[in-house]
């Protein structure tokens, strides 16, 4: 038992290593310095952050007074470099940070800032929703058109037919009347159709009944236009990041607005909506963005968002135990919150809905010291079945509610 | 025939009482309150028609309808700064000390979000009033604002008049006056100090509500220091207590601990522990051995011990406990409540006597618990009347109320110029006084305590302060011109780690004690008297204790151990006395307890309309009455109970019966238990020798012979092989009826307060009681010896005994395997889990109360009604500041549903998340739940029996378990041990 566990360990180092050691040899690759180190200030093409806009400028300066610069701008500057000083004067007299790159990064960064990566995203996406073809509502509504018609098709050749014979001929709607009243006549159609309906109804009226308190897709408005696109999503933020307490408490925690501040004391102008947006943070938190000083004596505003997830007060739910011990992705319950700008609750957050996922996930036992005497005796137990969540009692009522 | 045949429903219809007439013609009882919740004057009056009443209501239903389409939208406001240490949803624990002048406790505080919510015990035991002292920070009736002549102002004008007043009367030469409870802050004696090194002429007096003067002053005369021994009960085999309720209110809350430290019965010894008083204290229903005397024999009684342990003839009542004392010297400890310092002082000499000193007790190693000086306090009034006093500052005290001679203080104060109360609460005292300064509670302060030699705790301020309030030592250097008494406190601790220090509550540091000198005083000499007449003494419950905390509905709802009445204090008086008196007390039809009422002088003050509680225990020709009742200004909750005992005093009262019913609340009405073995209990000598002694299983008469309960079921087994089984074992030998339990229970899971009226009807929502049941003098033994009917049998047996002994025994949900509840439930709202436990899924319930009338334990709850938000329960839940004490892990429970003991199933599970997270097992100290921690004596134990590193699995297997009304088989994960008494 000893020797496997070590021999998993070994092989789970190792795998670890691997990934390592490809992070850091990725690290080599001038895109992912840059994402790194210079996005928070500097965009290609996107115009003017709190650093210049990089479009062309491997064009504008030669590759030496770029290293030079980026290493470290304020020793540049103090050399007494010209064009140096002046992009110092320029921006504010904010000194860049000092990188001291390796050359072999350094030329990597500079080769993608030469050539970065046009931007084929909206393209994609658009042909993405093409490809999609007709939803299900236009496919039922063709269906109807055609039926129509064929129902005008043979209610005309039947009068056509019937003009031959020299009988008195019914219009569409007289013929779709005589029909209906033919079929009801019959009283075996009456008791089908009445059945149908009753269900029909009974559908419908269950369906609205179990809905009730059911918000998927609310969607609501933020006081702050905050998108998890740009942040999960283009800058590849880790959720844990803002929302750290989901680590170790019962709930994900909404970041506070110093944690906004970690990047944001920098990053002044938004991708999608400038500093309007941005600037709300400062309000909130007292800061002035043209002398990057937070304001004295501020009377701070706690930013008012509108909580999309919520769980009724009977039921206890808490997110470290899905997300460390469960080790459960946020996206399984979230949805993928990386690509929303608005954030939307995506799963049903009913009751039934988390008793499925109890019934089918299986518990993470391995490597948990807490489990594994009870994991011996449950191997016993449920000799040959998957040990899932429900076995340890995670359909009982108390687990949840108390 | 049978039309011949009449049944009466009762006596009173038997005798053609013009009531029962007069009943018949009334389909119910009580009058239906329509008025009440009908009860609009203005409706009679309206013009609005029944058909525009119908429109109307048709027009809002549908609005409603349209309204509730609407999804409300719910904020999430997180912090703008989010502080370093705080996690939302993460709890966060602070060490801290818990001091009011009365209670004392090294504690450990839990916070939410900032909120203290819980007090546990950290470096001492806690008990009801030191765990309920969360619950009284939250107290809307505190006093929120500086008030000059009762009118609000604010500290810079309050200050500057004080400085300007206090510099006057230096100039002047007057004398200006500190009245306190005992100072046990080292740093407070010192800013005194500097206080009066500013001012000059200052007196510092201290005073205790529930005085230990006399034992002081014995003290100071037989070994010349004026300090309170330490006690080491655990160290003692022979206990004799005077009176003193040691377990309970006497000095110090540690003594419950050790007390059953030495009394263990597994270990084959257990100190024999005597108690000698009138009134049937919590100590005295623990007792082996309890004699019965008048207050006024106390005195003779222990000079007769005195002088039997000095070769002498002892009195037959106590001739045995003196030959036990003789043949334990130094083993031994003898306690004395008296407050006269002649009768100390013969304790002390029995205690020197018997070598004790430094042995079971210590005056090397002194407590500072109690210094209150009552001649000091004679002599401030009588100086404060003769108008030499300039200006008084109290701090944390209410002469007023508690003072014998509180109209002596009244009128004295009537004459000091500039009177000063740095207080909680506008009290009594307060509102007297020119300026009311609001004090911090002690969970919003600083400060040290210096409880016994060489001990230190810190207080730290867990929840800034909620109202305008500003701790004393603040205001004193404000008023000497400085400032910070943060800084003060950590100078006055140079050497110490104080980071570390104020982590961990406490540390240790070398103190010098004054120099004992060996006792020297002369013995006072008594002689056995049995004074006629009814003699009145004064004690504290468990729940009020000096009534500092009057105004907090946990402690006024908390029943006392004895008596199980809630809400109210009351002459306790014994069956004998009663009779003679023609005084009773008598269960109405809803089977709430009722009583007659007296009017009682003692000193020459007299009490209108005192009820009386006949109390099982209670010496014959003695009453006693609880202090801490009779509060009026206490705030909305703790005014109007009871009366005030303080203004009495102890003495011989005279007794004029009255007319009218009195109203009790009562959590039990059952005095015994009608020969049936709800509580198993045997003897030390008896178990030596039979460990099974008292603990018999029942079994059954099958065809295989007889069966144990749990081998005749129709049940199949409940599988608890696998993962956690948690269990709970109540020791009934060391539990002694404090009831920390209950009020940490109260604080953990949100148990609403109910209410006097509610709890009369039964109504009462604690998840935890403490049931105490008396010996009768008739047993089913005694009845086959002596060919007693069964019917006269269990007559007699519903009867306590004048001396009865008592057991008491915490009933909780015993989490039933075989759930009786869970049966019968039509929803399945109530359920076993797999742990163990027996969950109740709150809004699943319909209130069907099919479960609870099932429930063999009676243990499950209802809420009658709404009992948060709602002003006709106007109590912490019905008020902002009070609902911060709510524990956000627990669903406040609404209106129309059952709740019940959960075993704190929060807690569990998040031991186990933590357990989880950091990849362990559960830890046995870790797995607690709030009766288990707040147990002084380790009488409830809980853990996982399927652990072996949890005592819990030794202690289901030892021979003193036994589960509560076992042959129902109900197989219950709570069980119980026998309670051992160590006598014949």
């Amino acid at each position: 038992m000893i020797r496997t566990y070590s021999l998993n360990s070994r092989l789970l180092f190792l795998t670890f290593f691997f990934t390592f050691s490809l992070n850091l040899f990725a690290q080599t690759d001038g895109e992912q310095i840059f994402k790194t180190n210079c996005i928070s200030c500097h965009t290609i093409g996107g115009g003017r952050l709190i650093g210049p806009d990089l479009e062309g400028v491997t064009a504008k300066r030669n590759a030496d007074w770029l290293k030079q610069w980026i290493n470290s701008s304020s020793d540049f500057i103090a050399s007494g470099d010209a064009d140096a000083i002046a992009i110092f004067e320029e921006y504010n007299k904010v000194a860049m940070t000092s990188f001291y790159f390796e050359d072999e990064d350094m030329d990597a960064l500079l080769a993608y800032m030469e050539n970065p990566p046009i931007e084929e995203k909206e393209v994609a996406t658009t042909t993405a929703e093409n490809d999609k073809g007709m939803s299900s509502s236009t496919i039922l509504l063709l269906i109807a058109v055609f039926l129509f018609l064929l129902v005008y098709i043979l209610t005309s050749i039947k009068n056509k037919l019937k003009t031959q014979l020299n009988q008195p001929t019914e219009t569409l709607s007289e013929t779709i009347i005589n029909q209906g009243k033919a079929f009801l006549a019959e009283s075996r159609n009456v008791a089908i159709v009445g059945f149908a309906v009753f269900i029909i109804v009974m559908k419908f009226t269950f369906d609205t009944l179990m809905g009730v308190g059911v918000t998927t897709n609310y969607q609501p408005e933020q006081p702050i236009a905050f998108s998890h696109k740009i942040h999960a999503g283009d800058n590849g933020i880790d959720c844990n990041y803002c929302h750290s307490s989901a680590r170790s408490s019962k709930t994900s925690g909404i970041p506070s607005a110093n944690v906004c501040m970690n990047c944001h004391a920098n990053i002044t102008s938004g991708t999608n909506t400038g500093t309007a947006e941005i600037q709300k943070i400062y309000d909130a938190i007292g800061y002035d963005p043209d002398t990057r000083t937070y304001i004295e004596g501020y009377e701070q505003q706690p930013i008012k968002w509108v909580r999309i997830h919520n769980l009724p007060d009977f039921a206890y739910f808490n997110h470290s135990q899905h997300v460390t011990v469960g080790k459960l992705e946020c996206q399984e319950c979230h949805g993928p919150v990386q690509e929303m700008d608005v954030v939307k609750q995506e799963s049903l957050m009913t009751m039934g809905w988390c008793i499925n996922c109890h019934r089918e996930t299986e518990v993470k036992m391995e490597g948990n010291d807490y489990y594994t005497s009870m994991h011996e005796k449950m191997k016993e137990k449920y000799a040959g079945q998957k040990i899932t969540v429900d076995k340890m009692g995670g359909l009982e009522c108390g687990k949840c509610h108390y | 025939m049978t039309k011949a045949k009449k049944y009466w429903k009762g006596l009173a219809e038997l005798n053609n009482d013009p009531i029962v007439e007069k009943l018949r013609q009334n389909e119910f009882v009580e009058e239906i309150p329509v008025d009440e919740f009908l009860g609009d004057k203005e409706l009679s009056t309206t013009s609005t028609s029944r058909r525009d009443f119908l429109k109307f209501l048709g027009f809002s239903t549908a609005a409603a309808t349209l309204a509730a389409c609407e999804t409300p939208i719910n904020k999430a406001i997180p912090y703008v700064i989010k502080p370093e240490e705080i996690t939302p949803g993460v709890a966060n624990y602070y060490a801290t000390t818990m001091y009011d002048g009365h209670d004392y406790a090294s504690v450990l505080v839990k916070t939410r979000e900032g909120r203290p919510i819980k007090i546990d015990a950290n470096k001492s035991a806690t008990n009801a009033r030191i765990q309920a002292s969360v619950l009284s920070l939250y107290d809307s009736s505190r006093l929120k604002n500086p008030m000059k002549g009762g009118v609000d102002t604010d500290w810079s004008t309050t200050d500057a008049e004080i400085i300007v007043k206090l510099n006057e009367i230096k100039s002047g030469g007057g004398k200006i006056a500190i009245l306190s409870s005992t100072i046990i802050s080292p740093s407070t004696t010192q800013l005194i100090a500097d206080f009066s090194a500013a001012y000059g002429n200052v007196t510092h007096v201290q005073m205790d509500a529930v005085s230990y003067s006399g034992m002081l002053d014995a003290n100071e005369a037989s070994f010349g220091v004026r300090v309170l021994p330490t006690y080491h009960f655990d160290k003692a085999e022979v206990i004799v207590s005077f009176g003193a309720d040691f377990l309970g209110n006497w000095l110090n809350a540690d003594y419950a601990k050790q007390y059953v430290t030495a009394r263990n019965p597994n270990s084959g010894k257990m100190a024999k522990h005597y108690q000698v008083e009138s009134a049937l204290s919590l100590t005295g229903s623990n007792a082996d051995d309890r004699i019965q005397i008048k207050p006024s024999e106390q005195a003779g009684l222990l000079s007769n011990l005195y002088s039997a342990l000095n070769g002498g003839t002892a009195d037959s009542r106590i001739a045995k406990m003196a030959n036990d004392l003789a043949n334990n010297a130094g083993k031994s400890i003898v306690v004395c409540n008296s407050n006269d310092a002649e009768v100390q002082t013969l304790v002390n000499a029995i205690n020197n006597t018997l070598g004790n000193y430094e042995n079971t007790l210590s005056l090397s190693n002194p407590s500072y618990l109690r210094q209150g000086n009552d001649t000091e306090v004679s002599a401030l009034i009588e100086e404060m009347n003769a108008g030499k006093i300039a200006a008084l500052i109290t701090y944390n005290v209410n002469p007023s109320y508690t003072l014998l001679d509180a109209d002596g203080y009244n009128a004295g104060l009537k004459k000091v110029g500039l009177t000063i109360a740095t207080s909680l609460y506008n009290d009594e005292s307060a509102a007297k006084m020119m300026y009311a300064c609001p004090d911090n509670h002690y969970l919003e302060s600083w400060g040290d305590a210096n409880p016994s030699n060489g001990v230190y705790t810190l207080m730290q301020p867990t929840i800034s302060p909620l109202f305008k309030g500003r701790q004393f030592q603040e205001s004193l250097m404000v008023w000497v011109g400085k400032s910070d008494y943060h800084t003060y406190l950590q100078n006055t601790y140079s050497s110490i780690d104080w980071n570390k220090s104020v982590h961990d509550g406490y540390f240790t540091q070398n103190q010098s004690a004054a120099t004992v000198s060996s006792f020297t005083a002369s013995v006072p000499s008594f002689d056995v008297v049995k004074a006629d007449g009814i003699e009145f003494e004064m004690y504290e419950k468990i729940s009020m204790g000096d009534g500092t905390q009057a105004n907090n509905p946990w402690l006024q709802e908390l029943p006392d151990p004895l008596s199980r009445a809630c809400w109210d204090n009351y002459l306790t008086m014994s069956a004998a006395t009663a009779r003679d008196l023609g005084i009773t007390n008598w269960n109405v039809s809803n089977g709430a307890l009722n009583g007659n009422m007296v009017n009682i002088t003692v000193n020459g003050t007299t009490l209108n309309n005192v009820p009386v509680m006949i109390q099982p225990g209670q010496a014959v020709g003695t009453i006693a009455m609880a202090v801490g009742y009779g509060r009026t200004a206490a705030g909305k909750c703790g005014d109007g109970i009871g009366f005030n005992a303080f203004a009495l005093g102890n003495g011989t009262a005279t007794i004029e019966v009255v007319g009218g019913e009195y109203e009790f609340a009562a959590t039990q009405l059952h005095h015994t238990m009608m020969g049936r073995e709800i509580v198993k209990e045997t003897t030390l000598a008896d178990f030596i020798k039979d460990p099974y002694s008292g603990n018999h299983q029942v079994t059954y008469a099958t065809h295989n012979g007889k069966q144990p309960a749990d081998k005749v079921t129709l049940w199949d087994k409940f599988d608890h092989s696998t993962g956690h089984f948690w269990n709970m074992s109540i020791d009934l030998t060391s539990c002694i009826g404090c009831s920390a339990c209950v009020i940490s229970c109260h604080a953990e899971n949100n148990v609403p307060v109910v209410g006097k009226e509610e709890v009369r009807k039964s109504r009462d929502m604690h998840w935890i009681r403490i049931d105490r049941y008396f010996s009768s003098d008739m047993t089913k033994e005694l009845s086959e010896a002596e060919k007693v009917s069964a019917i006269d049998m269990y007559a007699e047996m519903e009867e306590p005994s004048a001396n009865p002994e008592t057991v008491f025994q915490p009933v909780m949900c015993q989490h039933c395997s075989n759930a009786p509840c869970e049966t019968v439930c039509p929803v399945a709202a109530t359920s076993h889990g797999n742990e163990g436990q027996n969950h109740m899924a709150y809004n699943r319930c319909v209130g069907t109360r099919y479960c609870a009338n099932n429930c063999p334990y009676k243990v499950r709850r209802f809420n009658w009604f709404q009992y948060s938000d709602n002003d006709k329960f106007d109590f912490n839940m019905n008020d902002d500041h009070g609902k911060m004490v709510l524990n956000p892990d627990v669903v406040v429970r609404s209106r129309g549903v059952m709740e019940k003991c959960s075993m704190c199933i929060q807690k569990i599970q998040e031991v186990k998340l933590d357990a989880k997270k950091a990849g362990k097992k559960v830890r046995d100290e870790d797995a607690q739940t709030a009766c288990s921690s707040a147990c002084p004596t380790n009488a409830i134990v809980f853990g996982d029996v399927n652990d072996d590193t949890h005592k819990i699995q030794a202690l289901k297997k030892e021979e003193r378990a036994y589960k509560l009304l076992e042959h129902l088989n109900t197989d219950p994960s709570v069980f119980y041990q026998t309670k051992i008494r160590n006598k014949a």
